[in-house]
Parts: C-alpha cells; structure tokens; sequence
C-alpha cells in the first residue's frame, strides 16, 4: 500500500496516457474501417480482416489500462478515506471505468465474430468509450458552462483518435496494399478524414482554451499553460509531417512515393503518442484559470533565462543536506512547505538549498558541454565527412558516469543511502534508468556511426530512445500549485523535451526514407543542429 | 479559411493557426481555493466554522476531514450535506487553545483524488 501510493501520481499519468493511446487506437481503427477501407472500390476482405485484428488489440489493451486505474483508484481510495467497498463502487471513476470496460469488450466481441455486412455497429461501442473518457475529464468536475464543456472534450477527443489512432491503419492498409493505386486512394481518403479531424479537434481545442487557460499570460505564467504549448508546439510538428505527406502524393516521384509515406507515418504516430502523453501529463495539473495568484511573470523568465557564464565550480557533499527525507521533514515542521494540496504519496515541495541549487546547475552545465560538443563533432561529421568526429556517440559513455554519480548525491556511492535502498525511490529509479540508457545510446549510435552495424533495426536505436527520452520528460508529475520555482524549472525542460522529440524523429527519418527524397538531406542535417541546441539549453540551465 | 488542395504552404498555415488555439482534454485535480480557518491563521474558540472551498466540483460523500489536536490525536469531522458542490463544510466544537491541523481529502467529481492540510491554531475568545 505505502509503495503504491508513493508512485500513485506517476501510475495516474501513465495509465491516463496508455488509456488515452489505446482508446484512440480502437476508435481510430473502428472509423478508418468503416470510412475509408470499406469505401475504396477493391476488393479489401484481408485488409479489413488486418484492421479488425489491431482493433482488437488495441481494446483489450484499453480495458486493461481502465481496470488497472480503477483497482488502483479504489485501492487508495478505500485505504486512504477507510471506506467500505460499497461506498467506493459508487464514485464517478468506477462508473466510467465500467462503461469503458464493457464497451472494449463489445468491441472485442464484435470485431471477432464473422460478418459479411458493414462494421457500423461498432461506432455504438466507440461512442461509450469517448463517453467513458469524457466522464473522467477536467470538464465533469467544472462548476460553470459544464454541458458545452462536456461536448467540446467528446469532440475534441473523438477527431484525435480519429486521426491519430487512424494512422497506424493507413501503415497497416500500405503495407498490406495489393497494388501502388489502391494504396493511393486509401491515402487521398484517409487525408481527407484527417483533414476534417484535425479542423474539428483545433475547433473545440480553442474554445477548451478560453475556459482553461483563460489569458496568454497564463500560457508562460503556469505548468499548465507552458504544458498547453509544449503539446500545439508538437501538434505543429505532426502538421508539418502531414503537409510534407501531402506535397509528396501530389508532386513527389512515383517509385518512392508509398515508401516515403510509409517512413512519415512512423513518424506521425510516434510524435502523436508523445502529443498523447503529453495530454495525460496535463491531468496532474489544475488548469491555469484556477490558478491566478503567483504566476511567474515575463519579467521572472528573462531574469532566469537570460545567458550567463556556466557554472564549473561545484558544492561538495559535506554542504548538501545529508538526508533528503529529514531535510523534508525539518521543512514540514518549520512551515516552510507547502502543503495546500498535493496528490496522495506526494508530501508537499521542500525548496532546495543553495548548495542543491548549484549543485544542480554545475550538473546541467557539465552535460550541457559534453552534448553540445557531440552535437559539433556530429555536424562537423556529417557536413564535413570528417572520419575521426564519427566516434561522438562515446562522449556518452563520460556522460552515463557522471550523471550516475551526481544525479542523487545523497544515494551510494556519495551518500549514505545504500544502492538498494535507493532503488524504492522513483525519482531515483527513473535517474539510473537514464543513466543505463545513455550508455545504451553510446553503443548502439557509435556502431551505426563508424559502420560496425549493418543496415537494418540496429540503426534505429539510438532515435527511439532519444524521442522516447523526451516523451518521458514530458510526463513527469508536477506540481498541483504555482510553484514559481517549479514553473520556471518546467519551462527549461520543455525545450529540451521538444528538441529531443525533434531529433529523434529526423534522425529515424534519414535512416528510413528512401535516397530519391529530397527531405532526408534536410533531416540529416537537423538531428545534429537539435543535438548542439540541446547542449547550449543545458548550458544555459539555471535554478537561482 | 479553407485549405487548397494545390497549395501546401496554404495547409500548414491553416494548420499553425489551428495549433496555437488547440489545449489538451485535462483532467482535473481539486486545488483548495479559500478555506476558514485560512492556512497558518489564528482563531477564536471554542468553535470553529469549517469550511473549504475547492477549483471543481467535489463528492462530498467520499471526502474525508480530520482535524488533529494539539497532543497528536485524530478526531473525524462530520461533513455537511447542504454545500454549493464545490465547498466542504463541518463544525469543529469544543476547541481549547493550541496548535491544530485540518486534514483534508476530496474526490473530485472527476475520479481524482488530492489531500491537504491547513494547520491553525485557536487562540482564547
């Protein structure tokens, strides 16, 4: 009980973002069958029967996501309140989850049986899931303007999954495709569907956007509305996939057209599932119109962000305080935490020290050099064929060491807290995490570098860990006040979070799309100028 | 504006100007907004009024409020079932004068959980 409800607030975002993924996954597969591959004039019985497969895949995958929520909801829920189980299968949340439960096994069921008419009995169950989702949403627990809110989250949610959960379909329906012109047509058809999505979830976003955010100040000013940006930053990341989609169909070269649509698919819908984690990170904050006092102010963000030499001398152990959790503690009953309101297992935000601080910052500026000097020696390799700068990738290796070391001082081998101990620690769990997948990264990319690898899935290592790296950062739980110190901390990850995404995707996009397109060049020249980006944000990161 | 078919650029213009407005489908977390006794505030008893208003919408019949007395103990509050949907009420009688904390846990209608507390303290009448 006491573990689960340490990680509580992080298990919320994660079955938030895989319930919201896989929803989307089956609505969206459940409308590409019915408008698009059962409207194209050839014969598609395998097709169909390849679309009703993910289908229901993606809804098995949805009703265990709604039954781990629930169980784990109730769970704190009944612990935590001491409540009858009675008492608890009346709340809200289970009645979602129940609808949403027996909705995915409708889908289950009658995606498995054989039929030889349309599928659109399907869109009854479709329907139930939105409204399971839309049940659990900001806009249930609004006090004012609640029915049209209600209506715009069903929209809004609805044409994502639309077009979003539709997209791995079009891969599936390519791949599958008998010949190149029934390819094309599904493609023409899907685009149009897309089109119309992407219109209505922009539509019902925007006037979402008046009732929580309320002010472009409250854009920058809070976690909420600096989480806001990150996820229409991305969306225009997948609209600009889309538009190089749509120039290709119209005016790009035959031989490569569908292998070129096949490698900005794969792209899409990893950069819509980083948009879709993204949404369910926003589900641990409340929105920015709820929250007018303390925001941080223009003038806050250019005090902290504006360039300042690095810093290279570090605080030693001795100044840091020796144990986090007495260090808390001591906070808690001095007053000088906040404790107004936090999610269960959460126990309020201790400020940190200025030792901590620069502690910190001297970390940043450290792994700030190392990549930005990866990223010049990845440019200088790839603009220049310099054969020597194709080594880079090890620079990780120094990297890993370092932030295994630093990144939790009061952990073994600084600290008095044993290595096992530490590993109960979520927050410490996710640093050796990264710190393994950094060394991961050094192998993997220094082989594909210096061509010890043979093409093949080896190459894509290296981007997906990246992107999913920055998708990660992304869905890390805030903070339910406005926290300044916070805030402005969020707002020199997003950038990082972003950039990471960014050359994920370039990267896997020149290593996938075929030589005769033109884009590749312009990719293979964007994943290092993100690399050096990155090192310069980290350089310039700061906490006082 | 409608996006030609022809012209691409058309397109991602439609579509930047589509993304700066669109916002994420949240999901709500109750943020304590106003409470009596305020945060860190001192009152008089032996009676104290309680009341805490929230940013949503709450299920009153699956909060929980507890105030903790000066010696550590725990006594439970009886909430109120006549309150606007977005406010906790309870009376906290027979006071003396000390350092108390008021905790407190709320379902919002939504299905999400948060907790607080406000410590106060109650000073003679």
């Amino acid at each position: 009980m006491a573990r689960l409800l340490q990680v509580f607030g992080f298990l919320s975002v994660l079955f938030r973002g895989a319930t919201l993924t896989f929803q989307s996954l089956a609505i969206g597969g459940i409308v590409f069958l019915i408008l698009v591959v059962r409207r194209v004039n050839e014969n598609s019985a395998a097709l169909q029967q390849a679309c009703l497969r993910w289908i229901r895949r993606a809804a098995i995958a949805l009703a265990a996501m709604q039954i781990s929520y629930v169980l784990a909801n109730s769970i704190i829920l009944r612990q935590s309140a001491d409540m009858s189980l009675g008492e608890v299968a009346g709340a809200n949340f289970v009645l979602a989850g129940a609808i949403g439960v027996v909705s995915a096994f409708t889908v289950i069921a009658l995606t498995a049986a054989r039929r030889s008419t349309g599928y659109t009995d399907l869109l009854l169950p479709a329907a139930a899931i939105v409204t399971s989702s839309v049940m659990t949403s900001h806009s249930m627990a609004r006090l004012e303007y609640r029915a049209p809110l209600v209506a715009f989250t069903a929209l809004h949610q609805a044409a994502t999954a639309v077009w979003l959960g539709g997209l791995p379909y079009l891969l599936i329906a390519i791949r599958r495709a008998p010949a190149a012109d029934f390819a094309r047509q599904l493609s023409a058809r899907f685009s149009q569907l897309a089109l119309v999505s992407v219109a209505v979830l922009a539509s019902a976003g925007l006037l979402l956007s008046f009732a929580y955010v309320g002010s472009f100040k409250a854009v920058y000013g809070t976690s909420y509305g600096a989480m806001v940006a990150t996820k229409v930053l991305l969306f225009g990341l997948l609209l600009f996939l889309g538009a190089l989609n749509f120039q290709l169909v119209r005016r790009g070269p035959a031989s490569s057209i569908l292998a070129s649509l096949k490698r900005f698919g794969e792209a899409e819908i990893g950069i819509g599932i980083t948009v879709i984690l993204t949404a369910a990170s926003l589900t641990s904050l409340p929105p920015a119109a709820d929250l007018t006092d303390d925001r941080v102010t223009g003038q806050e963000i250019f005090a902290r962000m504006s360039p300042r030499s690095p810093r290279f001398a570090s605080p030693s152990v001795q100044e840091l305080p020796e144990d986090i959790y007495a260090a808390q503690k001591k906070a808690f009953e001095s007053g000088s935490l906040s404790t107004e309101s936090y999610v269960p297992g959460q126990s309020g935000t201790r400020p940190n020290t200025p030792a901590e601080q620069a502690w910190s910052e001297y970390n940043h500026h450290w792994a700030g050099i190392v990549v930005l000097a990866m990223g010049l020696l990845a440019l200088v390799a790839q603009v220049g064929q310099v054969s020597w700068a194709r080594h880079w990738p090890l620079a990780f290796l120094g990297l890993s060491a370092f932030l295994f070391l630093r990144s939790d001082p009061e952990t073994w081998p600084l600290g008095p807290v044993g290595f096992w101990a530490t590993l109960a620690d979520p927050e410490v769990l996710l640093h050796r995490f990264f710190a393994l997948l950094v060394i991961a990264l050094a192998v993997f990319e220094w082989r594909v570098q210096t061509g010890r690898v043979a093409p093949g899935r080896a190459r894509l290592v290296f981007p997906v860990l990246v992107a999913v790296s920055g998708a990660l950062l992304l869905t890390h739980s805030h903070s339910l006040g406005n926290l300044k110190e916070e805030v402005l901390a969020e707002l020199s990850h997003i950038p990082l979070a972003i950039l990471a995404v960014t050359l994920g995707w370039s990267r896997w996009l020149e290593l996938r799309l075929p030589a005769e397109n033109q884009t590749r060049n312009a990719m293979a020249r964007l994943w290092p100028l993100c690399l050096v980006l990155i090192g310069v944000v980290l350089l310039n990161y700061r906490e006082m | 504006m409608q996006p030609s078919r022809r012209n691409p650029c058309a397109l991602i213009l439609f579509a930047a100007v589509a993304a700066f407005f669109i916002v994420a489908p949240a999901v709500a977390h109750a943020v304590l907004l106003e409470s009596n006794p305020a945060l860190k505030s001192a009152v008089s008893g032996p009676d104290v009024p309680i009341k805490l208003r929230f940013n949503v919408r709450i299920d009153a019949l699956r909060s929980r409020l507890t105030l903790i007395r000066p010696d550590g103990s725990a006594q439970p509050l009886e909430i109120s079932k006549q309150t606007p949907a977005d406010t906790l009420s309870a009376e906290a009688t027979g006071l003396t004068t000390g350092a108390y904390r008021l905790r407190w846990q709320v379902l919002a209608s939504d299905g999400h959980i948060t907790r607080g507390e406000i410590p106060f303290t109650v000073s003679p009448s």
